[in-house]
């Protein structure tokens, strides 16, 4: 995932501040009382609450369904281009020397974000990578402030990092290590998988409508 | 008697049989946090009342006191579903909140405020109980105004809460495809959280009208209230018994579910991928003309798309299995034999079958969708444990589908198996004879495409 940034030209520290105020009202909808410090790795059961403020609890939905519904939770654009091997057949073979399946570009200024997937890819692994990539946007992975201090792990809690502005769905902030932000977008995809495929048969959604 | 004392073993002894039912029948079978705590405070209820019944309280503060403790556990109950509703409870406990109010932070913030602001307003009605003093468990008598303040500051968050979690219950049941159980479950909790709002509106009316109705109509008019009251904490009590009775099972376990993401979906997309990226990379050359040939003569064959899909995934799985690059180490026959056992146990599910299936394409919503069972790797991966002589029954007496017999004959060719293997399988059947025939076409026709591709080449120079 790459991200582009916007050149800011405002008057920078007013804003700034301004922003540190508006940061906990911008961040209200999302899903239950925001967890900045270090955090477990997302389980099934929060997911669905992140699917429920989507409005897909209990529902079968495609990859589209949730990426619509991402979208306009965020208030982003987010397209994906699915590449046939005939066009650019560079690009799968980068890809796969690389060991990633797809990309995706984010660009503040332009409010949108773009995944980017060769159409070789099997159905399962297309389906998933779409969703991975997704699972980055959710978590607000592409917002993170790169924090210079070593930050240590709690038991099974890992470290997380700040955000600069922009919207996600998720509840806890980002982690700090890559590959345990690329293992919860893993674990956000087939959470995303099961839950589209088993609508009101999935169990964690049947919970929300038996809290007692 | 007294009317209150008369009222207090009413509600006594109904509080009580429920709190038996509870123990006899809930608990056993369903046992939620939920109903344990529901079946303490049933207890605690019981008790009270009954103290009030038989033991005469009245009098000063012992009053205030105990007409506090018996508003107790009511406001234990509504706190307790105020903040399973936001999903505020410990994480022990379960901490999902009802669908309706994840949308909704606001209600959220509400409901999650509910615990605090109830116990903050019994701390100050006991304060304002025990400074002033009323004769607050006398029902009848004549009251005086700091007596409508001590009832109305439990009763109104009271009310309101209760209210809210009833909304929110209604707003549950609602929801489109819900199983009719899980439907009359919120139901129920619903008339049983709205019981308690109108309890609590009409105790603070009837504080009101202990304080200021006078004397003569006063009595009929709380004699009604009383009855009323006492009706509806009945229906409460026994609302909330019918939803906690109420049992839905989903058809697929948490547990089941878990296993198969951490077990199959993880396996089936390694699998998948790393192939992908072996041969996207830049896989063996042997690999490409061997896939070419099998496609073409699949196509010559006439085969449909599905065999022709599930021929390439299969020569593709034998020539990674066979030859294995840094990236497909993990293809290995006894992976693609645990992930195909972890297919076949999907497979005996009917229903977890048949729902578990995924796009063929992005946005494709026309085309069929790709389940185990239909996806070319779980036949693929059969056939290419077959090939290499990795299945348990490899004794090559069953009838092979002629896709099935133009990989192996592919396969042998390109020395990715042993040729005498292939033979012996398939026992130069019918089979066998076509595929040689229609590989042996594939090849000629790529060579002349190949023939051709070069001239073409040679020209443009």
């Amino acid at each position: 995932m790459k991200v582009d940034p916007p050149k800011r030209d405002l008057p920078g520290p007013f804003f700034s501040k301004m922003a540190g105020f508006w940061r906990p009202l911008r961040n209200l909808g999302a899903a239950q009382a925001r967890v900045d410090g270090p955090r477990s790795l997302l389980t099934a059961a929060e997911f669905q609450e992140e699917l429920a403020i989507l409005g897909l609890s209990g529902q079968r939905f495609e990859p589209e369904d949730y990426m619509d519904a991402l979208g306009e939770y965020l208030d982003i654009s987010i397209v994906v281009h699915v590449i046939p091997d005939s066009w650019y057949p560079e690009l799968s073979r980068q890809l796969a020397n690389s060991g990633r399946l797809g990309e995706l570009r984010y660009s503040e200024q332009m409010n949108m974000a773009a995944i980017f997937v060769p159409g070789s890819l099997p159905p399962l692994v297309l389906t998933l990578t779409i969703l991975h990539e997704l699972g980055h946007l959710a978590a607000g992975d592409l917002l993170i402030e790169p924090d210079e201090d070593e930050q240590h792990a709690e038991g099974a809690k890992f470290a997380t990092l700040p955000l600069k502005k922009g919207r996600r769905l998720a509840r806890g902030y980002p982690f700090a290590d890559e590959s345990l932000r690329e293992h919860e977008a893993n674990l956000r995809a087939s959470y995303a998988l099961f839950a589209g495929c088993l609508g009101d048969d999935n169990p964690h959604a049947y919970e929300m409508y038996d809290v007692l | 008697m007294s009317a209150a004392q008369h009222q207090a073993l009413v509600l006594g002894g109904a509080s009580f049989v429920a709190f038996v039912f509870f123990l006899c029948f809930l608990l056993p079978s369903r046992r939620t946090e939920f109903s344990v705590f529901a079946a303490c405070n049933l207890l605690f209820v019981a008790l009270m009342f009954g103290a009030v019944a038989f033991v005469d309280l009245s009098g000063g503060r012992t009053e205030i006191l105990v007409a506090v403790m018996t508003e107790l556990p009511v406001v234990l109950i509504v706190a307790w579903v105020c903040l399973a509703l936001a999903g505020g409870l410990p994480a022990r406990l379960g901490t999902l909140p009802a669908e309706p109010v994840a949308r909704r932070p606001g209600l959220r913030a509400i409901l999650a405020s509910a615990p605090l602001v109830l116990l903050l307003s019994v701390v100050l009605a006991t304060i304002v109980g025990l400074v002033w003093p009323s004769p607050a468990m006398r029902v009848y008598a004549p009251a005086p105004p700091h007596f409508l303040v001590l009832k109305a500051l439990i009763m109104v968050p009271e009310g309101l809460y209760s209210g809210v979690a009833a909304l929110v219950f209604v707003m549950a049941g609602r929801a489109p495809g819900l199983k009719r159980r899980i439907y009359f479950k919120n139901l129920a909790f619903a008339v049983g959280m709205a019981c308690i709002s109108f309890i609590a509106a009409g105790s603070t009316v009837f504080a009101g009208l202990r304080v200021w109705l006078p004397g003569g109509d006063r009595r009929a008019i709380l004699e009604t209230l009383n009855t009323l009251e006492a009706c509806l904490a009945i229906t409460c009590i026994l609302a909330f018994t019918v939803g906690l009775s109420l049992r839905y099972t989903p058809a697929i376990a948490t547990t089941l579910l878990h296993r198969l993401q951490t077990g199959w979906l993880h396996a089936q997309e390694q699998f998948e991928s790393l192939e992908w990226q072996a041969v996207s990379g830049g896989a063996t050359d042997k690999l490409t003309h061997a896939s070419d040939a099998v496609v073409e003569a699949c196509r010559i064959k006439g085969l449909s798309e599905s065999d022709t899909q599930k021929a390439l995934a299969t020569i593709r799985l034998v020539a990674v299995m066979k030859d294995p690059s840094g990236e497909t180490q993990h293809i290995t026959p006894e992976a693609a034999r645990k992930l195909y056992e972890l297919q076949e146990e999907i497979l005996c599910d009917d229903v977890l079958a048949s729902k578990i299936s995924w796009a063929a394409g992005w946005r494709s919503r026309g085309r069929e969708p790709q389940t185990v069972k239909s996806a070319p790797l779980h036949d693929a991966l059969e056939a290419a444990l077959d090939l290499v002589g990795y299945h348990g029954e490899s004794g090559g007496a069953r009838a092979r589908p002629l896709w099935y017999c133009i990989v192996a004959v592919s396969a042998a060719d390109a020395k990715m198996i042993d040729r005498s293997r292939v033979t012996m399988q398939l026992r130069d059947g019918a089979g066998h004879r076509e595929a040689l025939e229609a590989y042996g076409a594939a090849r000629r026709s790529l060579r002349m495409l190949d023939a051709l591709r070069r001239r073409m080449e040679g020209r443009q120079e």
